[in-house]
């Protein structure tokens, strides 16, 4: 009863979340993200469907549709990627760089541990292959992470909800897949229990910080005139700064 | 087992950054906007630093510490090196301050360059961890030790000092004015 009630909580956000996106015209800004949430909507009426009708074959679809989700929600990385660095070249081009320098030490890393781990059945290969593309979104995240609180990134209520709601669900599913694959780890057990609750959390968060539309804060424009003045300005105190400090060095005895 | 660890430090990490970027933003009311202002002001300071680090070699100078041992009596000696190690001590502290100033309005200045590199950027972070080590090891040394036995962390100190100077000073020739705004406007960084 109680997991039929997060169920359909979820699929009630996901279902919320999507109308206030085409009220507020969210759909249009927030493309990727949008696309990411029709497509986990459509997975859970699926799910639900098969838990209802075929019982027998849901833990096997559960993995593949697992894995369904785990890629394209990658398309959120590159929507807060492009939303929040859109004003910020310098810092663009360093997060591509760190981003790719990242994403091939984890790839090289997953890809290793697949090899030694040998290959079992296609659903256990398909559970692997999810939690290995789950480790690399978790790495790319925190590069990105790191990178916003570095270089102080303004972010609007929109894309903030977007990201906080999107880094609890990656951080806390990355440490439940590395528990889950341990052998008879209760940890796993109770964290796994907890997942579904956090997956509600996180479509609250979406749905509060995409409830209407607010504008991204943007880098403050000067007209021609306000810009030579300020500038020449500039150069006047930087000027006289360093001619104090020469004078004061000189009248030093 | 031990492939847990990172991954769980991974995610652990995930949660704790995207806390941090939640404190950002609710603070971003209070945080200072970068102006015009600072601009030349930071350039002021980058001058005095530049000045005050060829009087600081002095405090150093083991060529004082010979004159002393040489000239004064013991209890000379004793109070020359006890004043030559607070001074020592202080400037370490100030330098520190100094150089995480610096480096916070550059980060903030980051994003107003024309032409960033992501080599020189990671360069200067490889820099200022290593400056942040070497310094708080200086201060132990300076404390254990005296100022006179710690000469080679000095030159190290000193040359990070530089070092990051320049750097900044290579970011304020960089820097786009258009979009820095004068402490009229308000917006945030």
């Amino acid at each position: 009863m109680g997991t039929n009630l997060i169920w359909l909580s979820a699929v009630g956000l996901e279902a919320i979340i999507l109308c206030r996106g085409v009220k507020a015209a969210l759909l249009r800004k927030y493309p990727l993200f949008y696309a990411y949430v029709i497509c986990v909507f459509l997975i859970e009426l699926l799910r639900f469907s098969c838990h209802e009708f075929a019982p027998n074959f849901y833990q096997a679809f559960y993995w593949h549709t697992e894995l369904v989700t785990i890629v394209t929600s990658y398309a959120v990385i590159v929507e807060i990627f492009g939303g929040s660095l859109r004003h910020n070249p310098a810092v663009t081009r360093l997060a591509r760089t760190s981003m790719l320098v990242v994403f091939v030490l984890t790839g090289t890393y997953v890809a290793s541990d697949m090899l030694h781990g040998g290959f079992a059945s296609l659903p256990r290969v398909t559970a692997e292959l999810g939690r290995d593309l789950r480790y690399v979104e978790g790495a790319l995240l925190l590069v990105m992470l790191w990178l916003f609180g570095r270089y102080r990134i303004s972010f609007g209520r929109n894309l903030l909800g977007l990201a906080i709601g999107y880094s609890l669900l990656v951080g806390l599913d990355v440490i439940d897949l590395a528990f889950l694959f341990l052998p008879g780890n209760e940890f796993s057990i109770a964290l796994r229990k907890s997942l579904p609750i956090t997956y509600v959390i996180t479509l609250s968060i979406w749905c509060s910080g995409l409830w209407s539309f607010q504008p991204e804060p943007l880098p403050p424009a000067e007209n021609a005139i306000d810009r030579d003045y300020a500038l020449l300005a500039a150069r006047t105190r930087a000027a006289l700064a360093h001619l104090s400090t020469r004078v004061g060095r000189t009248l030093r005895p | 087992m031990s492939g847990l660890i990172p991954i769980v430090l991974l995610g652990t990490l995930i949660l704790i950054f995207s806390g941090r970027l939640l404190m950002q933003w609710s603070r971003r009311s209070h945080t200072p906007v970068v102006t015009i202002e600072d601009y030349s002001q930071a350039r002021a300071a980058l001058d005095s630093v530049f000045a005050e680090t060829a009087a600081i070699k002095r405090i150093f100078a083991s060529e004082d510490m010979e004159f002393i041992s040489q000239a004064g009596t013991g209890d000379v000696q004793r109070f020359f090196l006890k004043e030559r190690k607070t001074l020592a001590i202080q400037w370490v502290r100030m330098t520190q301050k100094q150089v995480a100033d610096l480096m916070d309005l550059h980060l903030k200045l980051a994003s107003y360059t024309y032409d960033p590199s992501p080599r020189s950027e990671i360069k200067l972070t490889v820099n200022y961890l290593c400056f942040i080590l070497a310094s708080n090891g200086l201060l132990i040394l300076l404390r254990l030790f005296g100022p006179f036995e710690a000469v080679r962390i000095v030159a190290y100190t000193v040359r990070a000092q530089e070092y990051f100077c320049s750097e900044f000073s290579l970011r304020l020739e960089k820097i786009d004015p258009v979009k820095l705004s004068s402490a009229r406007q308000s917006g945030s960084v």
